[in-house]
């Protein structure tokens, strides 16, 4: 019988004496940057810091009837639908009218900054690695791990290197947010037609010219879908965001959580859903202005 | 007598040979060993594109490469331009070597003196027609009004004046292609490559866009290295012309060299193939009766079609375009002076076709008869007519 | 092939299948224990369900989520046992207990601490890393409104940065007020964390830095536990003022609560939850065990009841007691 149970154990579990401690390095690693990168991630968080508060004085700036205008007039250049124009613009007031305007300008100023960087970082990353098969070997893996790693995990090592608050968010939603962007456009580049590509050679364009004036501009629809996903992405990142201190609708919901009050949990998270609505409305309109011509 | 030859020719290609693949070296050797293209892909892996081609073409001339897909003749092409760097062998332009050009003098070379166009034209969706001409231009740096100058000049001599602004989107195949012929005359090259430029376009454009550049040429005067599959069309454009097999050149001749002395079964098989007729059906070439009565129509109605267009007969249908017959101009004026019964008029035992018919086996159909024949699908109903002059204009 | 590999998968499906049906023994039911994250509640757990396991022959389960949620399921009958009810924080608490939705079964610990914490290298400095004292006189919360320029909040460098309590928290709103009354608003930014982990990693992080940082929190805990912190004095405890967070926070009485259901229908069980009380040290010491050790919960639950014994004669029966020092050993 004692044989038996042993055998069972053996095969139903894990060996008990094999382990590998992964965990100790990582930490190792983690304290080893909190005490010697200091200065690095100093520098990090000084330019997020200040392009926070430039692209938040900017988002407050902006008065309420104008940004609800120019949803308004945005909304029907693009669909020429004067019920949708008033729609969304409808929808945005009702984030004003119930009290959230402030929360969201937080919330914009976040999410904007993450699409910027993810957009200054990804589209030439994406550009690289739709030329270079090593490089799209060594990026794909990374943006994998980036679109599955739960954020909860790089969150923590975040607040510890760049503190608590909306650094640290803005690089989790990046994390988060970048790979659409960058898978897009190796893609959409990789698409465009390999005569039309020949065809720039042939003239004598040089791999630059080719590049900007021909792969870029022919992609350009496809590269917009990825810029889509990427403002989608960073949308939802908003309520894991105020877990490590991030400003905006996002801390709302997590009141709302915390006490128990769906009222107030479900009137951000219906704010967040209409910001998420008009910002893919309005880069879906361009992406269709892009693609026209091509049909 | 030699030296005065040389000096005319503008394009020099010495034991082309390109591989694709990774085992190139053991490849080069089982070639020398004259193993063939299956054997070295099986063995290596290595795809034999363009096996030890050389030939020369002159200035002014239209050199015709021909062979069917995956004889390499594209390949060839893109070897000339750099495209693709040769595996082996020499490509000397006026007597310069072409793969010792730096990379500025290779820019050089195709911004100035090779031009390329291509079978599914290679145009740039996001620009307009006036801007893809002047996409070479552009590249060269040339300044914004002088290259819009030119490129609506190549625009009128390819027929598309007036289409400057257009998408390309909203171009027919023939169009598009005049705009990848306009761009790359744009560059004023001193040689055009041309890649199966009429492959994609319906049998009765190509025979236009053929024509249209036999004019071009005779125009400008431009060196033509042409790619077809088409042997009619090598015939009637070539000079010289080139047929390829397995990336081999086969024979080198003039159309009417090589059709009188074919180099071997291959070559005479390709030849034969030339009969046209044999290839397209009546489909391709049938068109639309201009002059079309019904038979609850009156004589006079007819008449006055006749005289509207300018014919001498009416093709006459019943309810939803069932065909009938013909009525001729003898026959209506005779109904008209009420000598004969309007249902009567009709010629009715004419001989039809319809639209899936070899065009060879009209022939002796076309031959006899005296009006043009109707096209009927399998209901009998009228789909088009075929004069006698477009069958005779796709045997050309 | 595909025959014979199909035929070893459904050899092996079988053999598990097997195991796993003979593996079932006769139980007394199951606990199912809520756990809301924080790791003196996951100790307490583990301890109890050693216990259980022992001693009375139950199934056990531990079901995590946050607060609102596992205390939700509280009520609802989907979690059992609630080994650490921090009856402040959870506002529906006394009305829940008092309308019967919940029933406190004991006291766990009362003698537990929250409030502003700064690290003791702030106020005394140390040596062995080379930090000078930056605040000698800070002592009470009041004293912030002097050291505002130690603790400069990078966001806002004219003001200093004081570290709140998690948004949504009954104690966040107490806090809010306490840094109305004292004034510090003037020279500090309440900064809201979001998260109980995010605030440990704020705190830790200027820790580990040896940089000034003055913050909400509590003890026991791990945190509390393994950095030498300092709770800054306030005003004497008083109910009325509590709640403007005029004086300091009372002990919090954490009990132990669990499902009326599951009272009534495990009354022996019971009888031992009603009598389980430990206190803010012992928790601390497990606490500290861990986190020195690295050590599991569980590891944790073992050691700590084979090193105080004496409980198990506290809270059990004799013959339940030796069940459960039969399993220790």
């Amino acid at each position: 019988m004692g044989g038996v149970s042993v055998l069972e154990d053996w095969l139903f579990k894990f060996p008990e004496n094999i382990y590998i401690n992964i965990k100790e390095p990582i930490d190792g690693a983690i304290d080893y940057m909190l005490r010697n990168w200091e200065p690095f991630f100093d520098v990090i968080t000084k330019v997020l810091r200040s392009m926070l508060s430039g692209i938040g004085t900017f988002v407050e700036l902006i008065p309420w009837w104008l940004l609800i205008s120019l949803v308004f007039i945005a909304t029907y250049a693009m669909s020429r639908k004067i019920l949708r124009a008033i729609l969304y613009s409808v929808l945005l007031f009702f984030i004003g009218a119930i009290g959230l305007w402030d929360l969201m300008n937080q919330t914009l100023t976040v999410v904007i900054s993450s699409v910027i960087i993810s957009l200054v970082f990804g589209l030439p990353i994406g550009i690289l690695i739709s030329s270079s098969k090593r490089a799209n070997a060594v990026v794909r893996p990374i943006l994998d791990t980036m679109q599955t790693m739960p954020s909860f995990v790089y969150l923590i090592p975040a607040v510890m290197l760049l503190g608590l608050g909306n650094v640290p968010a803005v690089i989790a939603t990046t994390i988060y947010a970048i790979p659409p962007v960058i898978r897009l456009t190796s893609h959409g580049i990789q698409q465009v037609d390999v005569e039309v590509v020949e065809a720039a050679k042939s003239f004598g364009a040089t791999k630059a010219q080719a590049l900007f004036k021909v792969q870029i501009p022919q992609a350009m629809p496809t590269i917009m879908t990825g810029v889509n996903q990427t403002i989608m992405m960073a949308i939802s990142m908003v309520v894991t965001c105020s877990m490590i201190g991030a400003t905006g609708l996002g801390t709302e919901v997590l009141i709302g959580i915390n006490r128990l009050e769906s009222g107030t949990g479900f009137a951000a998270g219906i704010a967040i859903v209409i910001v998420a609505i008009i910002m893919d409305r309005l880069t879906q309109g361009i992406i269709r202005e892009e693609s026209a011509p091509n049909e | 007598m030699n030296e005065v030859k040389n000096n005319n020719i503008i394009l020099r290609v010495e034991n082309l040979t390109k591989l694709f693949g990774t085992k190139k070296t053991l490849a080069r050797e089982m070639l020398k060993k004259g193993h063939d293209k299956e054997e070295i892909l099986k063995h290596t892996g290595v795809t034999v594109a363009v096996n030890n081609v050389s030939f020369e073409v002159e200035r002014g001339k239209v050199f015709v490469l021909i062979g069917l897909s995956g004889s390499g003749k594209s390949t060839v092409v893109r070897c000339i331009n750099m495209l693709q760097p040769p595996t082996s062998g020499k490509i000397y332009f006026e007597g310069q070597d072409v793969e010792s050009f730096s990379k500025s003098e290779l820019l050089d070379y195709r911004r100035n003196k090779v031009s390329m166009v291509f079978q599914s034209f290679g145009l740039m969706s996001h620009r307009n027609v006036l801007n893809n001409v002047a996409f070479g231009l552009e590249i060269r740096g040339v300044k914004k009004s002088e290259r819009e100058e030119r490129a609506m000049e190549m625009i009128s001599m390819v027929g598309l004046k007036g289409w400057e602004y257009s998408d390309i989107s909203s171009l027919s195949g023939g169009m598009r292609q005049r705009v990848g012929i306009a761009r790359a005359l744009a560059n004023n090259p001193d040689i055009l490559l041309m890649d199966e430029p009429f492959s994609a376009l319906d049998p009765l454009v190509r025979q236009d866009m053929q024509f249209e550049l036999l004019s071009i040429q005779e125009k400008l005067n431009k060196t033509v290295i042409f790619i077809t599959h088409d042997i009619n069309e090598a015939f009637k454009l070539g000079d010289t012309v080139a047929i390829m097999r397995d990336g081999k050149i086969i024979q080198i001749d003039t159309p009417e060299g090589m059709s009188s002395n074919p180099a071997d079964d291959y070559v005479r098989n390709f030849i034969n193939s030339a009969d046209k007729a044999q290839i397209y059906c009546v489909r391709s070439i049938m068109q639309t009766p201009t002059c079309l009565v019904r038979t609850r129509d009156g004589a006079n109605h007819a008449l006055k079609q006749m005289k509207i267009n300018g014919v001498s007969s009416a093709f006459v249908v019943a309810e939803k375009m069932q065909f009938v017959g013909i009525l001729t101009l003898e026959n209506a004026l005779k109904v008209r002076a009420g000598e004969l019964a309007y249902q009567n008029a009709f010629i009715r035992d004419l001989p039809t076709t319809t639209p899936e018919t070899h065009i060879a086996d009209l022939i002796p159909i076309a031959a006899e008869a005296s009006f043009p024949i109707a096209v009927v699908d399998e209901n009998n109903q009228l789909s088009g007519i075929v004069t006698k002059a477009s069958v005779l204009a796709s045997l050309i | 092939m595909k025959k014979q590999l199909s035929i070893i998968i459904l050899c092996i499906f079988l053999i598990a299948l097997f195991s796993s049906c003979s593996d079932k023994t006769e139980s007394a039911g199951k606990v199912i224990f809520g756990d809301a994250g924080w790791d003196s509640m996951k100790f307490h757990n583990e301890v109890a369900r050693l216990i259980a396991e022992a001693a009375y022959g139950f199934d056990t389960e531990v079901v995590s989520g946050s607060t609102a949620i596992t205390y939700t399921a509280l009520k609802s009958g989907d979690v059992h046992v609630y080994m650490e009810t921090w009856t402040d924080s959870i506002a529906t608490y006394a009305d829940d207990v008092k309308n019967g939705n919940v029933i406190e079964l004991s006291v766990n610990y009362d003698d537990n601490a929250q409030g502003l914490y700064v690290p003791r290298y702030v106020i005394e400095g140390d040596p062995g890393r080379g930090i000078e004292p930056m605040a000698p006189d800070l002592k009470t919360v009041e004293d912030l409104k002097k050291y505002s320029h130690i603790f400069t909040d990078p966001d806002d460098p004219s003001k200093g940065r004081i570290y709140g309590a998690i948004s949504g928290w009954e104690v966040d709103r107490i806090m809010r007020n306490k840094f109305e009354f004292y004034g510090l608003g003037e020279f500090y930014n309440y900064i809201d964390p979001g998260s109980d982990p995010a605030l440990a990693a704020a705190i830790s992080a200027a820790y580990e830095k040896g940089e000034p940082v003055v913050a909400y929190y509590w003890e026991p805990a791990w945190i509390t536990g393994k950095y030498d912190l300092v709770l800054l004095e306030d005003a004497p405890y008083d109910p009325d003022l509590y709640q403007l967070g005029q004086c300091e926070c009372p002990a919090i009485r954490i009990t132990v609560s669990a499902n009326p259901e599951f009272v009534e229908e495990n009354p022996e069980f019971c009888g031992f939850l009603s009598k389980y009380e430990t206190s803010s040290a012992l928790t601390s010491e497990a606490l500290s065990y861990i986190q020195e050790n690295n050590a599991s919960y569980e590891a944790a639950a073992k050691w700590f009841l084979k090193e105080h014994d004496e409980l198990l004669d506290q809270w059990l029966p004799s013959d339940k007691a030796e069940l459960v020092r039969k399993q220790l050993n």
